[in-house]
């Protein structure tokens, strides 16, 4: 049983019993001792706070309920007398035999419960006043300050509009759910007869807590009711008034915005086009006398039963107002002006009553708005916290405090939408708000964003909630089950990627083993001389080989993820680098969905960083450059993903300097990359292609951000090592885009077999292969040591895979026709022929990287498995030539 | 993924700072954290968690209420006004689930108020959101 956590705070415990017993001692000595009853408290309090960490009740009620007696006499509210010292050491001399039974067994000694239940009994009697005493712990208070408000848009509208105008006159409107227990009728309870004491009772509502059984199987001793009042009495009353029923009641206070929706049938036609264009300007006039004699007219002829009709009730009250709220009536005007739109209120603009900010920390509700962006499913936990930031911006500030305030909320919402994997947009959107709001020195652009954020979204909000007929219902969501409606369980399995990995691995065993039924198939035939058994293999060939490949291409499928997993780190980036550098950047993204490999997404994220870092540092000019090239000072990076048959492609484009073909070439002469008859012949695309020389940099110095002496090399081996390639195109002046091609998967590699060294079967990456031709043996020229070929206009140097490889030189003299068989392949943006026996077929295969003590052998990227059980080398061109 | 914290420069892993004057406190947000893959400091008043915060880089600080010297309070609020830290973000941690109790920390500059005892994987939850670790 016991833990190191347990025996710490068994130490800890009695470390703090024997200050808060000594302190006690001191203060019957001098009760005036302010800092020895603050230890005293102190102690107690850390008790409990650690004591809530373990599974004892008993024990924590009993703190918790000496720290409340501590706590009434640190204020002042109870004399410390002899007695009063007796009863807190007593209860000290308790807790800490119950220590030492926590120490020897794990668990409190049997009856530990009903003692506590005495004990605290005893301590809380102690305690001065009520619940009604402000300052005492209000058991209300305590047991559920949060009610959820859903349910007040189905309030009768009569209801909600008294209880407004009750409201907004200045009183403190609170909510108030009370579910009796199903007994109550045994314990002389009315809960009817209690509700109706709440005075001022603007709306009560009864229903049912469970749905009502067959007239047969009814109980009606038995109450399932649920009451659901509001009230502007003050609080300390309806405490008072439910003191004896504290633990099923719940209390909320009710800001008066969360009161207005509106309902009723929808109205046809323009007709209001002329009040709408009225209303409008009224309210920005603030001229309330004209607008109220405009509503008055209007409402003369219009049912009461349309949807406009409730609009105007509410114009109504919120017009009589002391001091009308432009933002909830421009709200209530466009539901007029559009029968469908549903109800948008500006959150936290009213002049809420000082309760609602003291008491309850409610974000104010936040309407729903279908067509503006929510962050789509987040969890409860990062509703909280957004909530709780959406708080914090609308507190009131301390001088100069702004700024402060800003800081942590920038930085805990912008880690928050990194945490959730948001898009990428929201995270531009969020630091552009936030440089919004740093810039006029206010929060409102913040508050903004993230009222639309804690907006629930409309059609699954509606869908959650499956009330008929309730088209206008507005929700006030809580902070305590906010995320309830919006996030819909989406049936996600996690699981390990290693197991995911084991499942490629067998099903790759299956595709090679399925390639040896061929040969089964050939032996059939040509040993045991059955045709008819040889056309079966190969049917039944055909068939696992399709499922194989289907099984391939679903496994294949969960590995896919979204490149927005590595696109959404670049919004903040590329603010951070511009910043920095004082340029100016739009990044727009396209194709965040588009899905690729989880391994080429990780192994991705470095070459496309750099890119990027790249086209910021060196691609970019200033504003000023920019203004004085004649573009927008504002320069553009957009970052594209999509697919192209097999390939996934992704594009930085820029619209940046773009490269200088000259100044390449000059910076290549000097590096002495290349001489000076080469320069002479390059063109511009094989110029710009020079920055991939290892060690090429045009940057005149290093910068610390894309500089650090690596160059777009880096970014080469990178993508290739994925098995994709990268391209470059700029147009001077105009901007640069650098284009990488990846393969959608990596699991499965594309080979072409060949054959060298007398019958050795070597697999070469197909990405490498530019072409096969046939060369005869006359055409090939030697130039001292080394060989070549003409192929069309160029000259190829010609490499017999067999001395490359280091093998013997083996007898074949090729197969009579004097021709070779020649692979042309691209290595590093050169043409190398490579000289084999035999080509063989094209396959797929999975490739095994060496393990063990071949890991080390450089030139070869690993084996296959052949369906014959032969291994096939696959060949590592980059390394080997 | 991208983080905009204090330690991402150097590539280590989030920095927690908990401030608490209870040993079992700070050895559960500890045990908590450091599971999680958290660095965790501690400091066992407001004013030794204020100078760690200006001695090293915290991405976040979990504070408890009442303690001796200076309170929770009292510190989110000298770090708020103090601009070379004031953007790190602050969870209190306290006994009291009234909302006049949040409402306090919230006023005083936190970020975030969560009531005492706090459950594993909720403190884990949070910290990993305000810090910008996925899960």
């Amino acid at each position: 049983m016991s833990t190191p956590l347990l025996d710490r705070f068994v130490s800890e415990a009695r470390d703090l019993l024997q200050l808060a017993a000594s302190g006690l001692l001191v203060l019957e000595r001098n009760p005036a001792d302010e800092a020895a009853i603050n230890d005293v408290f102190r102690s107690v309090h850390t008790l409990k706070g650690s004591a809530g960490l373990f599974d004892f009740p008993a024990f924590t009620k009993l703190v918790h309920a000496g720290e409340d007696v501590l706590s009434a006499v640190r204020d002042g509210r109870l004399g410390l007398t002899s007695e009063l010292v007796d009863t807190l050491l007593d209860t000290l001399d308790q807790t800490g035999a119950w220590i030492d039974a926590i120490a020897s067994d794990g668990v409190l000694p049997a009856g530990a419960d009903g003692l506590s239940k005495e004990m605290t009994a005893a301590l809380r009697a102690l305690l001065p006043g009520d619940f009604g005493t402000p300052e005492a712990e209000a058991p209300i208070a305590q047991t559920g300050d949060l009610v959820e408000l859903d349910w007040l848009a189905g309030l009768p509208e009569q209801d909600r509009l008294a209880a407004f105008s009750a409201a907004v006159g200045g009183a403190g409107l609170l909510a108030i759910e009370y579910v009796p227990l199903e007994d109550c009728f045994f314990s002389g309870e009315d809960p009817f007869a209690l509700l109706r004491q709440v005075t001022p009772l603007h709306s009560l509502s009864i229903e049912a807590g469970e749905p009502w059984p067959e007239i047969d199987n009814l109980d009606p001793y038995r109450c399932v009711l649920r009451f659901r009042a509001l009230t502007t009495a003050p609080r300390a009353d309806i405490e008072a008034l439910f003191r004896y029923v504290v633990e099923q009641v719940r209390v909320a206070a009710v800001p008066p915005p969360a009161l207005i929706s509106v309902g009723g049938d929808r109205h046809e036609g323009p007709v209001y086009g002329d009040f709408v264009d009225d209303a409008r300007r009224l309210i920005v006039a603030g001229d309330w006398p004209a607008f109220r004699q405009a509503i008055g007219a209007l409402r003369q002829f219009t049912a009461p039963t349309l949807r406009v009709g409730s609009a105007l009730r509410w114009l109504e009250v919120v017009l009589a107002a002391p001091d009308p709220v432009p933002g909830w009536l421009s709200g209530l005007v466009d539901c007029i002006a559009d029968g469908d739109a549903d109800l948008v209120l500006p959150a936290a603009s009213g002049p809420a009553p000082a309760t609602v900010s003291a008491v309850a920390p409610v974000p104010p509700p936040i309407p729903s708005s279908p067509g503006r962006t929510g962050l789509g499913t987040i969890s409860p936990m990062a509703i909280r916290i957004l909530e709780s930031q959406r708080t914090l911006l609308g507190l009131p500030l301390p001088p100069g405090g702004l700024a402060a305030r800003l800081d942590s909320v920038a930085r805990t919402v912008a880690n928050l939408l990194v945490a959730e994997a948001r898009r990428a947009t929201d995270s531009a959107l969020w630091s552009a708000a936030v440089d919004a709001a740093m810039a006029q020195d206010g929060v409102a652009p913040v508050v903004e964003i993230l009222d639309q954020w804690l907006t629930p979204d409309g059609m699954s909000a509606a869908d959650a909630m499956p009330t008929p007929g309730d088209q206008t219902r507005r929700r006030a969501e809580t902070g305590d089950h906010p995320g309830g409606e919006v996030k819909q369980a989406s049936r996600v399995l996690k699981v390990d990627q290693a197991k995911v990995d084991a499942l490629m691995t067998l099903i790759g065993e299956l595709v090679v083993s399925k390639n040896s039924l061929p040969f089964l198939a050939r032996r059939a035939e040509q040993v045991h001389g059955s045709r008819e058994m040889s056309r079966e293999i190969k049917d039944l060939h055909a068939v696992i080989d399709r499922l194989a490949q289907e099984m391939q291409t679903a496994i294949m499928a969960v590995r896919m993820l979204p490149v927005s997993e590595m696109f959404d780190r670049f919004p903040r980036l590329v603010r951070d680098v511009a910043r920095k550098l004082g340029k100016r950047i739009d990044l727009s993204i396209e194709g965040a969905d588009t899905e690729a490999d989880k391994n080429i997404i990780e192994a991705l994220g470095d070459p496309l960083l750099h890119i990027v870092r790249n086209a910021i540092d060196h691609g970019i000019e200033t504003p000023d450059l920019r203004e004085a090239a004649g573009k927008s000072p504002q320069a553009t990076i957009l970052l594209r993903a999509f697919q192209e048959s097999d390939q996934v492609i992704i594009e930085v484009l820029d619209d940046g300097r773009g490269i200088d073909p000259e100044k390449i070439k000059a910076s290549a002469l000097k590096k002495g990359v290349i001489d000076e008859n080469c320069a002479a012949r390059l063109t511009d695309q094989e110029a710009v292609n020079l920055v991939f020389t290892p060690g090429f940099s045009t940057a005149a110095k290093v910068s610390d951000l894309s500089g650090r002496g690596v160059g777009m090399d880096v970014v080469v081996t990178g993508v290739e090592k994925t098995g994709g390639s990268v391209a470059i195109t700029s147009v001077k002046g105009r901007g640069t885009t650098v284009r990488l091609s990846l393969p959608l998967s990596m699991a499965v590699t594309r080979v072409m077999v060949v054959e060298a060294g007398g019958g050795m079967l070597f697999g070469i990456p197909m990405e490498h292969i530019a072409e096969t031709v046939r060369v005869h043996r006359g055409a090939v020229r030697r130039f001292k040591q080394a060989e070549a070929f003409v192929l069309r206009d160029a000259i190829v140097p010609l490499i017999r895979l067999e001395v490359l490889l280091g093998m013997p030189s083996s007898v074949w003299i090729g197969d009579g026709s004097e021709e070779d068989a020649v692979l042309v392949v691209r290595v590093g943006g050169n043409l190398i022929g490579l000289l084999v026996d035999h080509f063989r077929e094209g396959m797929d295969i999975i490739l095994k990287p060496f393990d063990g003590i071949l890991s080390g052998i450089r030139g070869y990227s690993g084996s296959a498995l052949l369906g014959d059980g032969r291994v096939l080398l696959v060949l590592n061109l980059k390394e080997l030539l | 993924m991208a983080r905009s914290r204090e330690s991402e420069m150097n590539g280590a892993p989030p920095h927690i700072l908990v401030v608490d004057d209870g040993i079992t406190m700070r050895m559960f947000y500890r045990s908590v954290l450091e599971a999680a893959g958290f660095m965790v400091e501690e400091a066992t008043n407001g004013m030794e968690g204020y100078e760690k915060v200006l001695a090293q880089p915290f991405d976040l600080m979990i504070v408890d209420i009442n303690m001796p010297k200076m309170d929770g309070y009292s510190m989110i609020r000298t770090i708020r006004n103090d601009p070379a830290v004031r953007m790190i973000p602050a969870v209190v941690v306290s006994t009291e689930a009234a909302a006049k109790d949040s409402a306090r920390a919230l006023e005083a500059g936190a970020n975030f108020y969560l009531v005492k005892p706090v459950a594993p994987e909720d403190l884990t939850e949070v910290v990993r959101m305000i810090v910008g670790v996925a899960a």
